[in-house]
């Protein structure tokens, strides 16, 4: 078998699905400021800004809403002085967004879970792939 | 005598966005900061900043927006 260099997570099977949400996202709502994607682990497939600083960010909320919560959360949503947060989960991937104040908050959501419905679909497609692609090349 | 009817039109049409124009001023001056949090099987509850649990939630929040600021 060839030797494979590790992929970074970037590189992992929904990552460019999730690159085309967040445009997707950005493109549908005029009020989001900025998002990010997370997979089941934790780690930031996609980001309209800093990876590491978003990761942090998302999962500092994402893990504030579970202990407020008592259990996994789904939906979040946080409004503020300064802007609004919110943060949905879909079978494990999460999306976590900022948004300008006063910002319809269910057509917000509404949106944030069928850009995430679209990036969790496509991922076992993409693995599928990557899998079709690995066989090629030991063939 | 009765009005043209674009006339009424008009009328009707200014008067539904004066309505609109005062809900969104009275919802900008009523709506105060909060956080509602939602769980599998639609429960959710509503989270202040009195506790612990809340403040963390609101400072979270506040990591959000402020990383949302910088861009790719």
């Amino acid at each position: 078998m060839p030797d494979r260099p590790a992929q970074p997570l970037a590189a992992s099977p929904s990552a460019p699905a999730a690159e085309a949400a967040i445009d997707r996202l950005q493109g549908m709502a005029d009020d989001v400021r900025g998002c990010a994607i997370l997979d089941p682990e934790g780690a930031v497939l996609a980001a309209s800004g800093p990876r590491e600083r978003w990761g942090l960010a998302a999962s500092g909320l994402l893990a504030a809403a579970d202990a407020a919560a008592g259990e996994p959360a789904t939906e979040v949503h946080v409004a503020t002085e300064e802007g609004e947060a919110f943060a949905v989960r879909e079978r494990g991937f999460a999306i976590v967004a900022a948004a300008e104040r006063f910002t319809l908050a269910s057509l917000m959501l509404t949106d944030m879970r069928a850009v995430l419905r679209g990036v969790v679909r496509s991922a076992p497609a993409a693995e599928a792939s990557a899998a079709r692609s690995v066989a090629r090349d030991e063939a | 005598m009765a009005p043209k009817p674009h006339r009424v039109l008009l009328d009707r049409v200014s008067g539904y966005a004066d309505e609109a124009v005062a809900y969104l001023r009275r919802r900008h001056h009523t709506r105060r900061p909060f956080a509602r949090v939602d769980v599998a099987g639609g429960h959710g509850a509503s989270h202040s900043a009195d506790d612990e649990r809340g403040r963390e939630l609101f400072r979270a929040a506040a990591e959000v927006i402020e990383t949302a600021r910088e861009r790719r």
